[in-house]
C-alpha cells in the first residue's frame, strides 16, 4: 500500500500555461533544442506528470530502443520520487507504469498511417488508449508539412495531444520569432512551443508560443545533474 | 595438416524444418565422397540420412542434435555442422553459429522464407555469420526461386542476388545456368555426380544476360576493379566477380543465391564451389576471448597454430565409445598428448584420442590446428567450456543461452527407471545448457526445465528410448511466493509440561515488510530478557517459518523480524523451546501482517513479422501482460512485455499458430509482483485442494 501520494506538477505549467494538460485534444506542442540539451528528459517529465494523473502516454521514439526509453522514465521517476520523499518507489512505479506505452520505429519507417495502424491494434483490442503522445526524433527538416497535417488529423480523430522534440542546429540561426527556419513551415500547426537553451552550466526553458498573456514567469531552469526543473526565474 | 587455412571452411547448414537440409548435407557428403550411398531422411530404406544419427530423429524426420562432419571439395576442406530447424532446439543452432565461420541458408523454393527461416536468419545476424543461400526443392510443383529471392529481400532484408537461373522447374528440372561463368550445368549419372557443362539454351540466353547484369551490378559495389572493368567495358572475369562477391558476402552486405534440388541431385556441386569461393576461411573471421586475469578484458585470438591453445567445447555426445567432446580450436594446435586446462574448473587434462567426425563414424587424427573442428575422447567437461594451454586464462565469450521457460515434474516408474533417468538427466544437462534439472526439496520430485514443451517432450522421449527410463510427467508449475504488507506485533509464549523437563520460551517483537532482502533478523533485546545463548535458536525458528507460509504454503520472502522482549526459565528453556516459540510467534503475527501472494513476472520479448503485431499484442494482453513497448525493425517487430509466468504455459504453441510459426519469443525472469486479488483467491483454492488431495 502506498502511504504517501506523489505530488509532481507538470514542469511546464510554471511557464504560465493554464492547466496541467497544457495541450487540448488534437493540440501539438514542441520542445526545441540543440542535440543533447534535454528535450527527451523534459518531455519524459511531462509524461510522468500525466502518468501520475493516470493519463495514458504513448511514447514514440524514432531514435532509441524501447529499453533505452524505459531507462529515461525510470531515472527521472526515481529523481522525482527522491525529491518527493516517497519511500515505496518501486510500488509506485508498478502503479504508474501501465499508463505508458513505448513504440519505436526506424525514422524512415515512421508515418502517420503506420502510427494509426499500430494505434488501431491497441485500441481494437482494448490494450491501450493514449491521452497524450510524445514523438521523439521526428525529422522536421526532412518531413513535409503533409506528414504533420496527417498526424494532426490523427490526433484529433483519437482525441490525443501530441508533443514533439525538435532538433535544432547550431548552423541555423533562429528567425525573429526565435524559431529555426526548418521549423517555420509547420509552426502554425503548433499550439505550444518551448525552447531549451544551455547557458553556462544551466539549461533554460523558455516559452516561445502559447503561454497565458498574464504570466509573469519568463523561463525555468533545468538542473543538468537530475534533468529536473530547478526553479523559476 | 595438409590443408592450408585459406582452403578451410567451417560452415553450418541452417534452415527451416523440412526445407531439405539433411538431404542436402547427405548429397554434399556423397559428392565429396565421404559416403558412397544416398539414404532418405525418413529412413524408408531402414538406414536414414547419415547426419541424423539419433533414432528419434530418423523417425520424426527432423534433425535434433547437430552432428559435425567434414569433407573435401576441390582442394578445400569443409567442416559441416548440420543444425536443427525447430524453434525449441535453437540452442543447437546458436551453438553451431558460435563456432562456424559461414553458413548456407537453405530455403524451400515452394514455401520460401517462412517461420524458422526468419528465426535462423536472426540468429545468423546475431553472430554476424556470412551466408550464401540455397533454394532447394526446385523440382517441386509450385517452385519459384525468384519469388524466394524477392522474399529474401523483403522479409529478411538480404541483398540477395541470383548466382544461377534454373534450367526447367518442377518436374522439368534439368540443371542451372551459372551466371558467373555463363554456361549451362547439367548433372548426369545415376546420382547427378557427373557435372556436364554446355552452352546456355537459346530460350534462356536473354534471361541469363539480364540476371548476370544484375549480379555484376550488385557485385560492383564491393570492388573498384570490377567497377573499372565495367566502365572500361573490359572483360569481366570470373575471378573478378568472385572476389567482389566474396568481399560483399564476408561483410554480410550481399547474399549470393544458388538453387537446385538436393533430392533430385541437381546443382549441389556448384553450391560447394560457392562455399569455396564465397564463404570465409577461419583467419578471415575475428574471434575474441576474455582474459580472466585482466578483469575479462577482450582479447582478439590469432588463428595461428604456433600460439597457445584456445578451444571451445560446443557439443557433447554420448556415443557408443563414451563421451565425445566436439571442439573448435581458435588458436594454437590441439595435439594428441598435449596438456590443456579447463578454464571453468582449472582442471588439467591430457588429450587422448583426437578425431574428426563424420556423423557416427570417425577418423583419428594427430592434431587439430587453429580453425579446425573435431572431437576429443575421454574429456570430462560441459558444453561451452573453454580449454587453453596451461598458463593462460582466456575464456571464450559465453554463448548466448536463453533461460528455460517451462518446468515439469518427472517421476520414474521403478528403481531401474530411476537409475536410468539420473544417468540421462546428467547427460542431457551437460549436453544442453538450456536443459536444467533439480530435485524439488519440498515434493522430492525431479523437475526438468527447458525451452518449450517440445524441447522437454523430446528429452522425455529420449529418456525412454535411449536410456530405457520409464517416466511419467506432471503439470508445469509456477514458483509463487508470499510476503507481508504491514507491521504486526507478536508476544508469544511456548510452554509445555508433559512430564520430564518442560519447555518454556517467550518472544516478543514485530514483523515488518522489507523490499530489498529475503529475511532480516534483528535482536533489540537489552537486559537479557532472553539469554544470549538462545538468540540464534530464535533466529533459526523464524527462518524455518519462512520456508512455508502458514496459509498457502509458498515460501515467504521480504520479512524483517525484530525481537525486543521475552522471557526464559532457568530449567525449562532450551534451544528447542525458543525455536518453537519463534515458530509460534511468526505464525501468530504473520496473518495479522496482511500476507499476499507474489508471482514471478517474466520479461517476454516476442519477435514477429509486423503483420502479426496486433494479434501478438492481443495474446500478451489476454495473459495479464503489460506491454512495455514495441519496436519496429523493418520487416520484423519486437514486442516487449511483462507477463506472469503462470499465464505463459502453452504460449509457444499459441504464438506459433497465431503467427503461422513466424514469431519467436524469449522469456526471462524480471520481478516478483503481487498477484491480483481474484487470482490470489484462485491460487488459494488450488492450494487448499492440493493440500486436501495430499492428505
Amino acid at each position: 500500500m502506498i502511504k504517501k501520494e506523489m505530488i509532481y506538477r507538470n514542469p511546464l505549467v510554471n511557464l504560465g500555461y493554464e492547466n496541467e494538460d497544457i495541450l487540448s485534444n488534437g493540440g501539438f506542442g514542441a520542445v526545441l533544442a540543440y542535440a543533447g540539451v534535454g528535450k527527451t528528459a523534459l518531455l519524459v517529465q511531462v509524461a510522468l506528470n500525466a502518468m501520475l494523473r493516470e493519463q495514458p502516454i504513448l511514447h514514440v521514439s524514432l531514435n532509441d530502443a524501447v529499453s533505452k526509453v524505459d531507462v529515461w522514465y525510470q531515472e527521472l521517476f526515481h529523481n522525482i520520487a527522491a525529491n518527493s520523499g516517497v519511500a515505496e518507489v518501486s510500488e509506485y512505479w508498478d502503479k504508474i507504469q501501465p499508463y505508458r506505452f513505448i513504440m519505436t520505429f526506424k525514422v524512415e519507417g515512421f508515418s502517420a498511417p503506420k502510427l494509426e495502424e499500430r494505434l488501431t491494434d491497441l485500441l481494437q483490442q482494448n490494450i491501450f488508449k493514449p491521452h497524450m503522445v510524445i514523438i521523439d526524433g521526428f525529422k522536421f527538416d526532412e518531413a513535409g508539412r503533409g506528414q504533420l497535417v496527417q498526424l494532426k488529423e490523427l490526433a484529433r480523430k483519437y482525441f490525443m495531444s501530441v508533443w514533439f522534440t525538435v532538433h535544432t542546429h547550431r548552423h541555423e540561426p533562429p528567425q525573429d520569432n526565435g524559431l529555426p527556419l526548418s521549423f517555420l513551415h509547420v509552426a502554425d500547426l503548433f499550439d505550444v512551443i518551448v525552447q531549451l537553451a544551455a547557458k553556462g552550466d544551466e539549461v533554460y526553458i523558455k516559452s516561445l508560443k502559447g503561454k497565458s498573456t498574464d504570466s509573469t514567469q519568463d523561463s525555468l531552469i533545468l538542473d543538468p545533474a537530475t534533468m529536473l526543473i530547478k526553479n523559476g526565474k | 595438416m595438409k590443408i592450408e587455412d585459406q582452403k578451410l571452411r567451417n560452415i553450418g547448414i541452417s534452415a527451416h524444418i523440412d526445407s531439405g537440409k539433411t538431404t542436402l548435407t547427405e548429397r554434399i557428403l556423397y559428392y565429396t565422397k565421404r559416403i558412397h550411398a544416398i539414404h532418405d531422411v525418413k529412413g524408408k530404406d531402414g538406414v536414414g540420412a547419415t547426419m541424423d544419427s539419433m533414432e528419434l530423429e530418423k523417425e520424426r524426420g527432423i534433425t535434433i542434435a547437430s552432428a559435425a562432419t567434414y569433407c573435401e571439395w576441390r582442394g578445400h576442406e569443409i567442416n559441416i555442422i548440420d543444425t536443427p530447424g525447430h524453434v525449441d532446439f535453437t540452442i543447437e543452432v546458436e551453438r553451431s553459429l558460435r563456432v562456424l565461420d559461414g553458413a548456407i541458408l537453405v530455403l524451400c523454393s515452394v514455401g520460401g522464407v517462412q517461420s524458422q527461416s526468419i528465426t535462423v536468419d536472426r540468429q545468423m545476424k546475431r553472430y554476424k555469420v556470412p551466408c550464401i543461400a540455397f533454394i532447394n526443392k526446385c523440382d517441386r510443383s509450385g517452385a519459384n526461386p525468384f519469388r524466394v529471392i524477392s522474399q529474401l529481400r523483403t522479409k529478411l532484408g538480404h541483398n540477395a542476388v541470383a548466382m544461377q537461373i534454373p534450367i526447367g522447374l518442377e518436374n522439368e528440372t534439368e540443371g542451372v545456368v551459372d551466371l558467373v561463368g555463363m554456361k549451362a550445368l547439367y548433372f548426369d549419372g545415376d546420382n547427378g555426380e557427373i557435372v556436364r557443362e554446355a552452352e546456355i539454351p537459346q530460350n534462356l540466353l536473354e534471361e541469363a544476360k539480364v540476371k548476370r547484369e544484375e549480379l555484376i551490378d550488385a557485385a560492383s559495389l564491393f570492388s573498384d576493379e570490377l567497377t573499372d572493368a565495367i566502365l572500361n567495358e573490359a572483360e569481366i572475369t570470373s575471378e573478378l566477380m568472385y572476389a567482389a562477391l566474396r568481399k560483399g558476402t564476408l561483410e554480410r552486405k550481399i547474399t549470393p543465391v544458388y538453387m537446385g534440388s538436393a533430392y533430385k541431385n541437381k546443382a549441389i556441386q556448384p553450391l560447394l564451389d560457392g562455399v569455396n569461393y564465397l564463404l570465409p576461411c577461419p583467419s578471415e573471421v575475428e574471434n575474441v576471448a576474455m582474459d580472466m586475469d585482466k578483469n575479462e578484458e577482450i582479447v582478439t585470438l590469432e588463428n595461428d597454430p604456433e600460439k597457445p591453445i584456445v578451444a571451445l567445447v560446443f557439443k557433447l555426445e554420448d556415443g557408443q565409445y563414451g563421451q565425445l567432446t566436439y571442439i573448435r580450436v581458435y588458436q594454437g594446435t590441439l595435439a594428441k598428448g598435449s596438456t590443456i586446462v579447463n578454464i571453468r574448473n582449472g582442471k588439467k587434462v591430457k588429450v587422448g584420442r583426437v578425431v574428426r567426425m563424420h556423423a557416427e563414424q570417425m577418423e583419428d587424427v594427430e592434431y587439430l590446428r587453429a580453425g579446425y573442428i573435431g572431437a576429443l575422447f575421454g574429456i570430462e567437461c560441459s558444453s561451452g567450456d573453454t580449454f587453453t594451454s596451461p598458463g593462460i586464462n582466456l575464456t571464450m565469450i559465453s554463448m548466448y543461452v536463453p533461460k528455460p521457460v517451462i518446468s515439469l515434474a518427472i517421476v520414474p516408474k521403478d528403481n531401474k527407471s530411476q537409475l536410468a533417468m539420473a544417468k540421462a538427466l546428467n547427460r542431457f544437462s551437460k549436453e544442453d545448457p538450456t536443459f536444467k534439472t533439480f530435485v524439488d526439496a519440498e515434493t522430492n520430485d525431479t523437475i526438468i526445465e527447458g525451452m518449450g514443451e517440445l524441447h522437454l517432450d523430446i528429452y522425455v522421449e529420449r529418456m525412454r528410448r535411449e536410456y530405457g527410463a520409464d517416466v511419467t510427467t506432471g503439470k508445469p508449475r509456477v514458483a509463487y511466493r508470499e510476503t507481508i504488507t504491514q507491521r504486526a506485533e507478536f508476544n508469544y509464549t511456548h510452554k509445555k509440561q508433559t512430564g520430564g523437563a518442560g519447555q518454556f520460551g517467550r518472544i516478543a517483537g514485530y514483523l515488518e515488510p522489507i523490499s530489498d532482502a529475503e529475511f532480516i533478523f534483528e535482536n533489540k533485546i537489552f537486559g537479557g530478557a532472553i539469554p544470549t545463548q538462545y538468540i540464534p535458536a530464535c533466529e533459526k525458528g523464524f527462518k524455518q517459518s519462512m520456508a512455508k507460509g502458514p496459509k498457502l504454503e509458498f515460501p515467504i520472502t521480504g520479512v524483517k523480524v525484530v525481537i525486543n522482549d521475552g522471557a526464559s526459565h532457568a530449567v525449562d528453556s532450551s534451544d528447542m523451546a525458543f525455536q518453537a516459540a519463534a515458530r509460534g510467534a511468526f505464525k501468530d503475527a504473520y496473518l495479522r501482517a496482511k500476507p499476499v501472494v507474489h508471482e514471478p513476472i517474466m520479461k517476454v520479448v516476442v519477435e514477429t513479422p509486423v503483420e502479426f503485431q496486433g494479434p501478438v499484442m492481443g495474446l500478451l494482453n489476454q495473459r495479464r501482460g503489460m506491454i512495455i513497448g514495441s519496436q519496429d525493425e523493418d520487416v520484423m517487430c519486437v514486442i516487449e512485455a511483462q507477463v506472469p509466468l503462470a499465464e505463459m504455459f502453452g504460449f509457444s504453441t499459441i504464438l506459433r499458430s497465431a503467427t503461422q510459426g513466424k514469431a519467436q519469443f524469449t522469456m526471462e525472469f524480471a520481478i516478483y509482483r503481487q498477484v491480483p486479488q481474484s487470482i490470489a483467491e484462485k491460487i488459494a483454492l488450488e492450494a487448499a485442494e492440493n493440500k486436501k488431495s495430499a492428505a
